[in-house]
């Protein structure tokens, strides 16, 4: 009875401990997912008043309390944006469907990405509600394999490549700003956030002549998509494992443990007890 | 036993000049272990080499490549490592330092034969000794002459770019700027036409948002419309192009070492090591609506240099 | 058959005499001494290696457009040397494990050579009369270094092409000669066409020839001096215990060389190193985050990240910001070093020879100050990775900076602190990590009764000397 009481004991403790390496390990994964379906989900626009009713009612579950009563007035912080002006509906799919919003507790800076709260039924009505209510429920709509891989290279070099990053690491802005990595994201986030330039982000991504709804724009968009999806294909780390793909300061950390560590052990080994 | 050591000497226990080694009869148990074990690891460098013939000859992988290396080479190492270590019959054995130095005798035997031999060749020549040691100095110097002709002379080429008065600005494929084809909080790098690419001419046109300036008159003078402000993209630390534009706060950073610049106040550095500025290039709009150089930038692009200030 | 070839050898150019000696020299066994040989495996891997990717590069800025199988890169305009090495690495069989192996080996290089050095300085190796070996070892770091900056800006890079950037600044800030030095060197204003192909005159010519010529002359005098060895028993001034060169030392030191060509080739394999396939081609307008060198170089980095912004100005001429973190403090750090044993000298007065190592417990000062220095280092490589470093810790780039600014004024000094006394409670007590404890040994003796043998600490070559005391 102890032992089996012990052995079970045991298995709830190791599940425990592992579940949040497991969960960072696929939490990227599996927030692509949910992107993905979320995202096929959200290309056609909703417009039935259950839903709008649906969002007002998680809005006032959910934003309300910081966001503040009507999402096209102000909100009830000084830090904490009106929704009037960030971005319409695509700002809720992307902010929801990414797992940043509703906002977590967390204490570094740049607003975390995680596993989204809700599913993709209750993230159209947020999103249908409040776009409604700001005037603005326009969703993107972007398809890598529309885009010219090239022309999106070239593009990404210019707009994106600063802050996020040629292989897309992501980095450190200064301050309280995080350019994010983007080597897992996708497509639909990549168009959400040109559309809507978040927190330190210009709207249209840096990228000149942007204007969203237009044919050129929509290309380019696809064009970028089309890039950041190849970030993560296989060529691109033909090399083996990447290391984070911070580039040399990992590349360093790894030739002192690994390679030095290694050898001085083996140096130990080899020289005996002389 | 003879040495060719001077005044080295041995002490062992055992002359193992003369001997083989132990006979193999004698191996221990611990010998014998140890025998196996490079045995195995030598089979396993083995089969290692062979593996890398086949995944080479089916294609390469890398990663196979890498493994299959390592562990032949690693093998082949932990087999000599445990050879060394356990199957050789070593002892410790200590060999005499001689003297390092030649002693005060050895020294002035040398410079007795220096005073013997060299100085009757040249005390007596002292002249020409001179006029040798002056030719030498003169085709020394000359001979460091081909050095200068590894660059041309610097002049006054780091204080100008090919911006001038009525350059038009554009992006770098030579299409030209119109204003407010940037949009708001949005940012992009031009040229002056004609130079496109040129690395000290790039400039980073920022469309800010309206009344956010704080420009003197004279350098909002030449900001198209208050919102049009052109700034020169080198970092004026270490001369890394500063991309990071951060549309909220209408500042920038450069990668590089984190120098920060204020957008909205002549892109004053107000973090990190830069000391000045980024120059501003002050625009004008042409008849077309294509934005223009009013001149070149308002100071030396990039990084500081001595003669910077002259 | 091999008598025959010795005996022909021998008569030509009289060697067996002379391999009868070097064969029975002797070394002694302790595992740091080996550290050396690590850097010098390493540098075998990275000429083997080196050779290999030669005979790929192209060292020429010449426009091409990429044809090969990358696919986001095809039809770019890139350089030639661009080319070459993204052709190497895709399209040319063992190409990208050659070369991941010879820049992983790079890194290596340069950490062995790093606690090389610091075995040598802790122990004072570097005393009379091993200066002159110490000089030739400063020099050959720098020449590692020199290679190590000139290799990784071959391919013309986007990171590597903003290193160079950097490097041009730093040379621009030398005061009175710097424009001049930098034009000449780059052949005109950035990015002057012409630095590819002088990189690689440097690195495959000019440094290689003085490593390998100071490696040798490093490895003669060491062979001519005899090594070092740690006090022990039966170890005195006048004499070297340890083993042959022939059997055990040959055995051991390939081994050696075994091993590190296992582990950098399997870095080489399965870790990928500067992809600079993702970075794409340097363009001087264009830049990437995070932007950081090869580690060796990153101490330099992090000193422009800490440096104040102070420029100066001279009557009209300036003293860039960058004149102090990246010329003067590497001038007076690197300075010291080199200088160190007569700078030592001065204040021990010790003027005798020695082959006997200190243990760094019993020369607190000395390594208490090599400690400082670390941190000193170690505290601008910190500061070289503050952006990922920020984003790891979640903390601000800036509030990183700041606290090392603070740090690099205040942890030398508590660094010292600390070890001096660290040094002087260790020195005390004569424990040792790695000796079995002293104790004692409790033994019956044949009439029934007990004996205690007090056990000395033993020296590391495993003998024990018991010494009886009252039963």
């Amino acid at each position: 009875m102890r032992r089996t009481a012990i052995l079970f004991g045991g298995i709830a403790l190791l599940a425990l401990l592992l579940t949040p390496a497991t969960g960072a390990a696929t939490s990227r994964g599996a927030a692509r997912a949910a992107s993905a379906t979320a995202a096929a989900a959200q290309q056609q626009p909703a417009d039935s008043p259950a839903l709008n009713a649906r969002g007002r009612e998680l809005y006032q579950n959910a934003c309300a309390s910081c966001h503040g009563p009507d999402p096209n007035g102000p909100s009830y912080y000084p830090d904490v944006p009106s929704l009037a002006d960030v971005g319409g509906a695509a700002a809720v799919n992307w902010a929801v469907r990414t797992g940043r919003m509703p906002w977590k507790d967390n204490k570094g800076p740049a607003i975390e990405r995680g596993e989204p709260r809700f599913n993709e039924e209750d993230t159209r009505a947020l999103a249908t509600y409040i776009g409604k209510a700001v005037g603005d429920t326009e969703i993107p709509d972007v398809d890598p394999a529309r885009g010219d891989l090239q022309r999106g290279r070239e593009l990404y070099g210019q707009a994106c490549a600063a802050c996020h990053g040629m292989n897309g690491a992501g980095a450190a802005l200064g301050g309280q700003n995080i350019a994010v990595s983007l080597q897992d994201v996708h497509p639909q986030d990549v168009a959400e956030a040109i559309k809507i330039g978040p927190g330190q982000m210009p709207v249209g991504g840096g990228l000149a002549d942007y204007e969203f709804g237009t044919a050129a724009s929509r290309q380019e968009v696809d064009d970028i998509a089309a890039y950041v999806e190849s970030l993560h294909t296989e060529p691109f780390n033909r090399g083996g494992a990447p290391i984070g793909g911070k580039g040399p300061v990992p590349e360093g950390f790894v030739a002192w443990v690994i390679g030095l560590g290694i050898l001085v052990a083996a140096a130990r080994w080899i020289a005996g007890r002389g | 036993m003879t040495d060719s050591d001077q005044q080295g000497s041995e002490r062992v226990d055992v002359d193992r000049q003369t001997g083989q080694g132990p006979a193999d009869t004698e191996l221990t148990g611990d010998q014998r272990r140890a025998e196996r074990r490079a045995g195995i690891a030598l089979v396993v460098a083995i089969v290692a080499g062979i593996g890398l013939f086949v995944v080479y000859f089916s294609g390469g992988q890398t990663q196979i490549e890498g493994i299959l290396f390592a562990v032949a080479f690693g093998a082949l190492g932990v087999a000599l490592g445990i050879w060394a270590n356990h199957l050789l019959d070593a002892r410790e054995v200590v060999e005499e330092r001689h003297e390092l130095t030649s002693g005060p005798a050895g020294r002035q035997a040398f410079e007795d034969a220096l005073a013997e031999e060299v100085g009757p060749v040249l005390g007596r020549r002292s002249l020409l000794v001179k006029l040798l040691a002056g030719a030498g100095g003169a085709l020394g110097l000359a001979l460091l002459l081909p050095v200068l002709s590894l660059g041309p002379a610097p002049g006054n080429s780091l204080k100008v770019t090919p911006w001038r008065r009525g350059l038009r600005v554009v992006d770098e494929n030579g299409e030209p700027v119109t204003l407010n084809q940037v949009p708001e909080n949005g940012f992009l790098t031009v040229f002056p036409q004609g130079h496109e690419g040129a690395a000290d001419a790039q400039t980073l046109l920022i469309h800010v948002r309206p009344g956010t300036l704080k420009l003197p008159p004279d350098r909002l003078a030449g900001v198209p419309e208050g919102t049009h402000v052109a700034y020169s993209k080198i970092c004026t630390h270490a001369g890394c192009p500063v991309g990071l534009y951060r549309a909220e706060s209408q500042t920038l950073i450069c990668p590089c070492h984190q120098s920060q610049f204020d957008v909205s106040d002549g892109a004053k550095p107000f973090f990190g090591p830069a000391a000045r500025p980024l120059p501003q290039l002050l625009l004008g709009v042409d008849e077309e609506n294509i934005l223009v150089a009013q001149g070149d930038f308002t100071a030396p692009v990039g990084p500081a240099f001595w003669d910077r200030g002259r | 058959m091999v008598e025959r070839s010795l005996k022909y050898v021998d008569e030509r150019l009289g060697t067996a005499s002379l391999a009868r000696k070097t064969l029975r020299k002797v070394f002694p066994d302790h595992w740091s001494f080996l550290l050396g040989e690590i850097a010098l495996f390493a540098l075998v891997v990275l000429v083997f290696t080196g050779t290999f990717l030669t005979f790929f590069y192209t060292p020429s800025v010449k426009e091409v457009v990429y044809q090969g199988p990358y696919t986001p890169l095809q039809g770019t305009e890139v350089s030639a040397a661009f080319n070459s090495v993204l052709r190497l690495s895709f399209e040319v069989r063992a190409g990208l494990l050659m070369r991941q192996t010879h820049h992983w080996a790079a890194l290596v290089f340069v950490a062995a050579i790093v606690v090389h050095l610091c075995r040598v300085f802790f122990t004072g190796a570097f005393r009379r009369p091993r200066e002159v070996n110490w000089l030739i070892g400063i020099l050959l770091l720098f020449l590692a270094l020199g290679e190590g900056f000139t290799g990784y800006s071959l391919p013309d890079d986007l990171l590597s092409g903003i290193g160079l950037r950097i490097f041009y600044a730093v040379t621009l800030a030398i005061p009175v000669v710097g424009t001049w030095v930098t034009y000449l060197l780059f052949g005109g204003e950035f990015p002057a066409g012409d630095i590819i192909s002088r990189l690689f005159v440097f690195h495959i010519m000019l440094l290689p020839a003085l490593l390998l010529g100071l490696v040798g002359a490093h490895m003669a005098i060491l062979v001519l001096q005899k090594h070092t060895q740690f006090a022990g028993h039966g170890r005195s001034e006048r004499n070297v215990v340890g083993k042959r060169l022939w059997p055990e030392q040959t055995f051991k030191s390939v081994s050696l060389l075994l091993f590190t060509t296992a582990v950098l080739a399997l870095l080489g394999g399965v870790a990928q190193i500067n992809p600079i396939w993702q970075y794409g081609p340097f363009e001087p307008f264009n830049v990437t985050s995070p932007a950081q060198p090869d580690w060796y170089i990153g101490f330099l980095d992090g000193a422009l990240r800490l440096g104040p912004p102070w420029d100066l100005d001279l009557f009209g001429f300036t003293i860039s910001e960058v004149f102090w973190p990246a010329v003067l403090f590497p001038g007076i750090a690197f300075g010291i070093l080199t200088l160190w044993p007569w700078i030592e000298r001065r204040f021990t007065k010790d003027r005798a020879e020695h082959h006997i190592l200190d243990s760094p417990r019993d020369t607190p000062v000395r390594t208490g100050i090599g400690a400082a220095g670390l941190m000193v280092f170690f505290i601008m490589f910190l500061e070289g990775g503050n952006d990922i470093f920020g984003v790891l810790l979640n903390v601000s780039v800036e509030t990183i900076t700041r606290i090392l600014q603070w740090g690099i004024l205040i942890a030398p000094i508590l660094t010292f602190l600390a070890t001096y006394w660290i040094c002087k409670g260790l020195s005390r007590t004569r424990l040792h990590p790695a000796h079995i404890n002293a104790g004692v040994r409790l033994s019956r003796t044949a009439d029934g009764g007990y004996e205690t043998t007090s056990l000395e600490p033993t020296s590391s070559d495993g003998e024990r000397e018991p010494t009886r005391t009252g039963g």
